[in-house]
């Protein structure tokens, strides 16, 4: 067994135990596992306590499973270890549900909202000064696709008609060039398309600090979205790399064969330091520039319209996407037909690609 | 301009909306000639029904406060510099005004804590610096 095996294999679940236990730092002090919680009670004992009990739980999860990835690698058929994530994150969904059910129990018992002011706070200088999309950071991204077509165009005549892929398989030349260029195109278009999604849909304000929160939110999504854009020019590298042996370009052996996972790695690793540099829409950035405007009242007790804690299901609300609920990101709107056709489509794409580019033996 | 409602509140939202905007127009800070948000952006930054901030905009209109045009959107229409009103409107603002004042003076309000109440509502709107030295 290869160290670059051994690593590709437990690296992935060490990285979603990692990531499990860290989503509560980057998340808003108001909302705890889901929970919408007044700023004066975001440290309440039981806050705390589950916050506590939570990082323990996910860091044992974490811990354990990977040693059993560690264990069953190279004993087992090579997709064992990649299965291992579905029951690691079904453990740390699990103790999510736990928190968020201790959390809302007390939430509920002492009526925690009760007598506040609970409002909504829009600011219409979002429309009529709206953030800008960072095309220019589009550019990366679309100069690895023009490179990994000409490198194409320039090995297509050399190539055999059938080429023998890594994985062994004999697949005709011209469906391996655009596989690739297909799976390029698939993540460029589903980032920038989402990140164009988000800077029309609503910023996350808070009602207590309603002008610094904005102002957050917007260098949150501008860092977020340079990210974001640069993650895909990533994963395109990371697709050359992947095709260029099968387009006998240069042979890798040995560690050298985990080369085309690092442009993905660094992505991964750039997405998580701006996340948690700045936190659940700005939530971590410094800038608490209070008296800008005064306070609202308090965020709107929404609980209600969170399944499960995870999923805004809200018929009434027209957004197409809102802030993501546990975490950084965004979350669809389960309420609006338009989320499900967008969901449906990224999915029929995606599977659209596997299929492919599983019938073409990739 | 921050623009603020409770949607579980007593008060109708599209009244809400309505009342801030005109707040905002008082204070200065949608003056005659600015752009508000179209419909649809405020409904989404609202969280609420497409007509609900549609029903508020009208209200507006038919005050004569906003003009909403299809290529210029919504967009202010007067404010405290815009001149006085149609002796119509005064008239109407005025019987509304006793009914506002007599419910406090029947709740047992002392005169002096009216007026008070009221200087400083006016304190804090943009009036041009004529009419304020006036």
């Amino acid at each position: 067994m290869s160290t670059g095996t051994l690593l590709a294999a437990v690296l992935p679940v060490l990285a979603v135990g990692a990531l499990m236990c860290s989503l509560p730092a980057v998340t808003r002090p108001t909302l705890q596992f889901g929970v919408r919680v007044p700023p004066e009670r975001a440290e309440a004992p039981v806050i705390r306590g589950e916050r506590r009990a939570y990082s323990w739980r996910t860091a044992a999860i974490g811990a354990g499973f990977t040693l059993v990835a560690v264990t069953v690698q190279g004993h087992c058929p090579s997709w064992v270890p990649r299965v291992i994530l579905v029951p690691e994150l079904a453990a740390g969904l699990g103790c999510f549900w736990v928190a968020r059910r201790k959390i809302a129990a007390v939430k509920s018992a002492d009526s925690w909202f009760s007598g506040l002011r609970q409002t909504v706070v829009a600011d219409t200088r979002w429309r009529t000064d709206p953030p800008r999309f960072p095309v220019r950071w589009l550019l990366p991204a679309l100069a690895v696709m023009a490179a990994t077509a000409a490198v194409a165009a320039l090995r297509y005549p050399g190539l055999p008609v059938h080429i023998v892929t890594g994985s062994g398989h004999r697949v005709p030349k011209s469906a391996v060039l655009a596989l690739v260029v297909a799976g390029q195109l698939y993540f460029t278009a589903v980032y920038s398309g989402l990140m164009l999604i988000v800077h029309r849909s609503r910023p996350d304000i808070e009602a207590a600090d309603p002008a610094a929160s904005t102002l957050r939110y917007r260098r949150f999504l501008a860092a977020f979205s340079r990210a974001l854009l640069t993650m895909a020019a990533l994963i395109d590298a990371s697709l050359l790399l992947i095709a260029l042996p099968d387009w006998q370009v240069y042979r890798l052996s040995g560690i050298g064969r985990a080369l085309p996972v690092l442009p993905f790695a660094a992505g991964v690793l750039l997405l998580g330091a701006v996340a948690a540099r700045t936190g659940q829409g700005g939530s971590r950035l410094n800038g608490n520039v209070h008296g800008l405007a005064p306070a609202a009242g308090t965020d709107r007790d929404d609980d209600r319209f969170w399944k499960a804690g995870l999923l805004y299901v809200n018929r009434d609300d027209p957004a197409l996407v809102v802030g993501a609920r546990f975490g950084v990101g965004w979350a669809p709107n389960f309420g609006n037909r338009a989320a499900w056709l967008l969901a449906a489509g990224t999915v029929a794409a995606w599977a659209s690609l596997a299929l492919l580019g599983a019938a073409a033996g990739m | 301009m921050l623009l603020s409602i409770e949607p579980d509140g007593p008060v109708p939202i599209y009244q809400q909306i309505r009342d801030r905007i005109v707040e905002a127009i008082a204070r200065g800070r949608q003056p005659a000639g600015s752009a508000l948000p179209p419909i649809r952006q405020l409904a989404v930054d609202l969280g609420v029904n497409f007509h609900t901030v549609n029903k508020g905009y009208d209200l507006l209109r038919q005050e004569g406060l906003l003009r909403l045009g299809r290529k210029s959107g919504a967009v202010v229409r007067r404010d405290a510099g815009s001149g006085p009103p149609d002796p119509g409107w005064t008239q109407d603002w005025a019987a509304r005004l006793r009914t506002l004042l007599a419910e406090a003076a029947a709740q047992g309000m002392p005169a002096t804590d009216i007026v008070a109440e009221c200087e400083t509502a006016i304190a804090d709107f943009a009036f041009p610096a004529a009419a304020a030295e006036a």
